[in-house]
């Protein structure tokens, strides 16, 4: 089943002269999880507006579970749940509350809203701090408070908007669990983020948008495997300049350090080169960090390049 | 459907509400402090014969804030806490929500307001004038909220909500004849105050008080009611609730 898909969709806001989405075209599988990766500003946060029916296209189609965004949005409310990026807790709630408030106003009996919060304080470790003020609580916590009150409720599709931001890597795993938990309930997941390593644990499929557009999607491992020409990382030290790098693949520059992306070709050429001058080298297969820099960096090179 | 909407209004109210209230209620003064403040005042320079004006003024001024305190909230929960956008993509209906944030506000105000018709029923005040006053203050409420909606919608961001909504309360409460009477005024700015729904409303209560009618209470409660009506017709055409 087709959980979500976009044709043509196109974004402009008033006073912006670039489309924040521009003829987008996505199909998301239902019962998945689906990861938007782009840079900031890529349209990541616009597309998940559309599609959960808080913001309206200015051309093409969403259609959301089966239902068109812009003229169902009532029915597709009823099935969806949103943890908006940057969100805050209120004053002066407790992280109990937040939860309970978000269950009860979506109609759900008190029983029923109060066994679920439970629930999701408990698979969320909140239970130390479920009935203090979150105005107390650390960012980290805060966070987790929002991703819950999304995450407890029955919606089918769940919308995520940078969901693990400014959580340590232990509960950022914490909320990984959690969503895959939901996948293996049968709910479908759609989530944004500028972490890697949590597009390729989580997600059954990715896509890398780069200024409104789709540039790369698939598996993590194939959209990987795609970019066989640059299959191998090489870093290399200080021995080499970027210069003398650049014409065994696409050099990165990582922490003061180079990175060269390159096929096995090229690889071997900059080992026996490395082994030449005697410097160290280190090789492994690329990551997916990789391939966005170099899908997006590439994109953005041959923008300035046209220019 | 019908219990379900019920159950999200009572939500809404309940924890945005009640609960602030409850673990608040400090705020209660700190919030209300500058129409006491006035009635205060007024009190003790009149050695307490202008304790009616300053209560009719009071009133207008706390429903008043009140409405407009709603602007500041809907301000905050979409700007600020962003919890408007998990409301737009929730099964909530825009209607729910505005008057559920407008329900919570006035059960945060509730105290106040009980004082002041305790302080005209020690006055003087009948049940039944009470009663009427409470109908006034229904109406200049959805008045002062459907203009709180209005500028919330536009608001760039919550500390210009609080500055907007801030200086509409002086506009509104503090410069025209809410804590004195129409006739102290030249008669020339007589008509610009009387198109004010809080004038309207002021005159109603200082009559009620045993004041004297500034303004014919017929005509009184026409402006009012057509404010109201006009307010909430503006605000449900022009508010944004999904954006574009």
């Amino acid at each position: 089943m087709i959980a979500l898909e976009a044709v043509n969709l196109t974004k402009r806001y008033k006073h912006s002269r670039r489309p924040a989405l521009d003829e987008l075209n996505l199909e998301i599988e239902g019962g998945r999880i689906f990861t938007l990766l782009g840079r900031n500003g890529a349209g990541k946060t616009t597309f998940l507006r559309i599609a959960s029916t808080q913001l309206m296209p200015t051309s093409g189609s969403v259609t959301v579970l089966g239902l068109d965004a812009v003229k169902d949005a009532g029915k597709i409310r009823q099935r969806i749940a949103v943890t908006p990026q940057d969100a805050e807790t209120i004053y002066p709630l407790t992280a109990r509350d937040h939860i309970m408030l978000s269950l009860r106003m979506r109609g759900m009996e008190k029983a029923a809203a109060a066994q679920k919060t439970r629930a999701a304080i408990e698979a969320l470790e909140l239970a130390d701090v479920a009935d203090m003020n979150t105005d107390w609580l650390s960012g980290g916590l805060k966070q987790r408070v929002i991703v819950a009150m999304a995450i407890a409720t029955d919606a089918e599709l769940i919308f995520l908007d940078e969901p693990s931001i400014g959580l340590d890597p232990l509960n950022r795993r914490r909320v990984w669990d959690q969503l895959a938990r939901m996948k293996r309930d049968g709910r479908t997941i759609i989530l944004t983020t500028h972490y890697m390593d949590e597009a390729e644990a989580l997600s059954d499929r990715l896509v890398i948008i780069n200024k409104g557009a789709v540039v790369a999607q698939g598996t993590p491992q194939s959209v990987k495997e795609s970019f066989t020409r640059r299959s191998i990382r090489v870093e290399v030290g200080s021995s080499f300049s970027e210069k003398d790098l650049e014409p065994f693949g696409r050099v990165l520059t990582v922490a003061g350090r180079y990175r060269v992306l390159t096929d096995a070709a090229g690889a071997k050429s900059l080992g026996e080169e490395a082994v030449a001058r005697g410097a160290s080298i280190a090789i492994s297969p690329v990551s997916l960090d990789d391939v966005f820099v170099d899908i997006v960096g590439e994109a953005e090179k041959g923008e300035e390049d046209e220019n | 459907m019908r219990t379900s909407r019920l159950r999200s209004l009572w939500a809404i109210m309940y924890y945005l509400g009640f609960i602030p209230m409850l673990r608040n209620p400090l705020f209660i003064p700190f919030v209300f402090s500058s129409p006491f403040t006035l009635l205060f005042i007024l009190f003790v320079a009149s050695g307490g014969t202008a304790l009616p004006f300053g209560i009719a003024g009071a009133l207008t001024m706390v429903t008043t804030e009140l409405g407009l305190f709603v602007g500041t909230d809907l301000a905050s929960y979409k700007i600020q806490n962003k919890f408007q956008d998990m409301v737009v993509a929730s099964p909530v209906s825009p209607l729910v929500y505005m008057f559920g944030v407008a329900l919570s506000e006035l059960i945060f105000g509730t105290p106040a307001l009980l004082v002041l018709f305790g302080l005209m029923a020690w006055h003087g005040a009948s049940l039944a004038t009470v009663a009427i006053t409470m109908g006034v203050v229904a109406l200049l409420w959805v008045t002062t909220t459907s203009i709180g909606f209005f500028f919330s919608a536009y608001a760039p961001s919550t500390q210009n909500a609080f500055i907007i909504n801030g200086f509409i309360a002086t506009l509104l409460s503090v410069l025209p004849p809410v804590y004195y009477s129409v006739s102290k005024l030249p008669p020339v700015v007589v008509p610009l105050a009387e198109i004010l729904p809080t004038t309207e409303a002021s005159s109603l209560f200082q009559g009620a008080l045993g004041l004297g009618y500034s303004i014919t209470p017929v005509l009184s409660f026409a402006v009012l009611f057509v404010a109201a009506v006009f307010l909430l017709l503006l605000v449900s055409f022009k508010m944004k609730w999904r954006e574009t």
